[in-house]
C-alpha cells in the first residue's frame, strides 16, 4: 500500500481550513505548520489573480530527508510508505530541512503559545507530545488513519478539494483522479517521486 | 518583544517571500554550524600540511581546531544530549560520516600526538599504538575535509548549495585553510621551515584554485542555475551579504594576502607571513559564512504549471 493525497486546485478556495484543522489536530505551536496554504498574486492590473497552493510533506517515495538524517529519526513506515519523524531520536541538526526540496519541515525551536502569556487549555493538552528542539512535519495523520478516519485536512476541507487513498490501487479515488485529470506533482525534476498530487485549476 | 516572538514574526515574513532565506544554519544556534565547519575544515587542511612539512606544532593546532569544531557542532544541535545517535546512519547521511570523521581524528590524534611531544610517555612515536593513531587521524582528516561539501551539495532544498562543484570547493577551502594555518604557525612559533621552500607557492596555487572554482560555480549558477540559486548570488553581490563578500572575502581574504605575498607593499618576513596566514583564514571563514547565509529555499510557487 502507498498512501497518497490529491489536492484539487480547481476546488481549493484558499480558506485555510486544512491549515487550521491540522493545527487543531496536532496542537502545533506558532510558526510550525504541518500543512499550510501559500498564496500569491499574479498578473498586472486589471488582469490579476490570486493563486492558492496548499503545501505539506509530499511523503516522497525517494525521500532525501530520510537519507540526510544522521540518526534515523526520519524514517519510512513499511506498511504504507509514509515518511515520519521519531521525535525521541531527533537531535535537531536540521539537515532534513535543508534536504527537503519542498521546505515542508519545521523546527520547533522554542515553546511559545498563541495565548499572550501562557498555554491555552488546548495547547496544554499537546504539551507532552511536542518536543522542543526537534523537527516536525505532516504524518498523514497516522493516528487518525489507523482508526479508519481521514486525515484532518481532508476531513475538514469544506470544498472537498482534498482526497486521500491508496495510490497502488488503480481503482481508488486518488488513482482515478490523477489519471483522469492529469494530476501533477511539485518539482518532479528533483526525482523524489512525491505522493501528494495536484489537479490543475 | 521576546526573541521567540520576533523570530516568529520574521518567519511569517519569510514564508510570504518567493525565496525564503534559510536561517536554520546561519542564525541563532545555526551560527555554530558555520563556525564548526570552518574550524573542522582548517583542522583537516592543517593536518595535511603539518604532516607534509613535518611541523608537529601545526598538528597540535589542527587537533585543537578539530576539538573546537566538534564543540561547535554540538552547540549547533538542539538536542546535544542525543549526539551519539549521529553514529547510526553512516550509510546514507554525510552528517553522520562527518561525525565519524571527527571522532576518528580526535581518537587518532590522541594516540599519535603525545609521543611526539612527550618521549617519556609509555608508547613511542614509531610503535604500533602511534601507527594506529596515525592511520585513524589520517582517515578522520580526509573525511573531515571531504564531508562538508557533500552535506551542502546533497541539500536539495537549497539550490545554491545543490551543486556538484560544492564538494570540490570545500576540499579546496580546507587545503587553503591548512596552508594558511601552517604559514601562521611557522611565523608565530618561529618554526624551522623556510616558507619559500614550497609552502608559499602551495598557498598561491591553492588560492588560485579556490578563486577559479568559486568563480566557475557562480558563473554556472548565473548562466544555467535554478532561479533560487540565482537569488543567492544576488544576495551575495548585491543584497544583504555584500559587505561580507567585498570586504571579508575579496579584500581581507584575497587582496591583502595576495598583495603581501607578491611583495609589492612590504618584503615577505615573519610578521607578513603571519598576517597572510591570518587574513587567508579570515577569508576562508567569510567565504563559508556568506555562502551558507546566502542559501534560499527552492520556491514552491514557481513550480506550479
Amino acid at each position: 500500500m502507498r498512501l497518497g493525497m490529491v489536492i484539487d486546485l480547481k476546488r481549493c478556495i484558499g480558506c485555510y481550513g486544512c491549515q487550521l484543522s491540522c493545527k487543531a489536530e496536532h496542537g502545533t505551536p506558532p510558526g510550525v505548520f504541518r500543512t499550510r496554504v501559500t498564496k500569491k498574486e499574479t498578473g498586472q492590473y486589471p488582469s490579476v489573480s490570486l493563486i492558492s497552493l496548499p503545501v505539506q510533506c509530499n511523503h516522497c517515495d525517494d525521500p532525501p530527508c530520510v537519507a540526510a538524517c544522521p540518526t534515523g529519526a526520519s524514517f519510512v513506515w513499511q506498511d504504507d510508505g509514509t515518511v515520519d519523524i521519531d521525535p525521541d531520536k531527533c537531535v535537531g541538526c536540521r539537515s532534513c530541512m535543508m534536504a527537503c526540496p519542498y521546505s515542508n519541515r519545521y523546527f520547533i525551536e522554542e515553546r511559545h503559545y498563541y495565548g499572550e502569556q501562557r498555554a491555552t487549555e488546548h495547547e496544554k493538552f499537546f504539551e507532552l507530545k511536542i518536543q522542543t528542539g526537534t523537527v516536525t512535519k505532516c504524518d498523514f495523520c497516522r493516528d487518525r488513519v489507523k482508526e479508519g478516519k481521514l486525515p484532518a485536512c481532508v476531513a475538514n476541507c469544506p470544498t472537498v478539494a482534498r482526497h486521500f487513498g491508496d495510490l497502488d490501487d488503480p481503482n481508488s479515488e486518488v488513482s482515478r483522479l490523477i489519471k483522469e485529470r492529469a494530476g501533477f506533482v511539485l518539482h518532479p525534476e528533483q526525482g523524489t517521486k512525491p505522493r501528494v498530487y495536484y489537479l490543475p485549476a | 518583544m521576546s526573541t521567540a516572538r520576533s523570530r516568529y514574526e520574521q518567519f511569517l515574513v519569510d514564508l510570504a517571500a518567493d525565496y525564503r532565506p534559510q536561517r536554520q544554519w546561519a542564525e541563532g544556534r545555526g551560527i555554530y554550524l558555520i563556525i564548526g565547519h570552518f574550524f573542522v575544515g582548517v583542522a583537516g587542511g592543517a593536518w595535511v600540511y603539518g604532516v607534509l612539512f613535518a611541523a608537529p606544532a601545526t598538528l597540535i593546532v589542527a587537533y585543537l581546531l578539530a576539538a573546537l569544531g566538534g564543540l561547535a557542532h554540538l552547540l549547533n544541535l538542539a538536542r546535544p544530549e542525543r549526539f551519539w545517535r549521529m553514529m547510526t546512519r553512516v550509510k546514507t547521511s554525510w552528517v553522520a560520516r562527518g561525525f565519524w570523521g571527527l571522532l576518528l581524528f580526535l581518537l587518532g590524534g590522541l594516540l599519535y600526538l603525545p609521543p611526539l611531544f612527550a618521549p617519556t610517555i609509555s608508547w613511542s612515536s614509531s610503535g604500533p599504538i602511534a601507527e594506529i593513531g596515525n592511520v585513524l587521524a589520517w582517515a578522520g582528516a580526509v573525511l573531515m575535509i571531504v564531508y562538508m561539501g557533500f552535506v551542502y551539495s546533497t541539500s536539495k532544498g537549497i539550490p545554491f548549495w545543490h551543486s556538484p562543484l560544492h564538494p570540490i570547493l570545500y576540499i579546496a577551502y580546507a587545503l587553503r585553510g591548512g596552508a594558511a594555518a601552517l604559514l601562521t604557525t611557522v611565523a608565530l612559533l618561529d618554526l624551522p621551515i623556510d616558507p619559500q621552500s614550497g609552502l608559499l607557492k602551495s598557498w598561491i596555487i591553492i588560492t588560485a584554485i579556490v578563486i577559479v572554482l568559486w568563480a566557475f560555480e557562480l558563473h554556472t549558477v548565473i548562466t544555467a542555475g535554478d532561479p533560487a540559486a540565482k537569488q543567492s548570488v544576488h544576495e551575495l553581490f548585491r543584497g544583504r551579504l555584500i559587505l561580507y563578500v567585498y570586504v571579508g572575502i575579496l579584500v581581507i581574504g584575497l587582496l591583502i594576502p595576495v598583495l603581501l605575498v607578491s611583495g609589492t607593499i612590504v618584503r615577505v618576513g615573519q610578521t607578513t607571513l603571519a598576517v597572510v596566514g591570518l587574513a587567508s583564514i579570515a577569508g576562508d571563514f567569510f567565504i563559508k559564512f556568506a555562502s551558507i547565509k546566502a542559501g534560499v529555499h527552492r520556491s514552491i510557487q514557481l513550480a506550479r504549471p
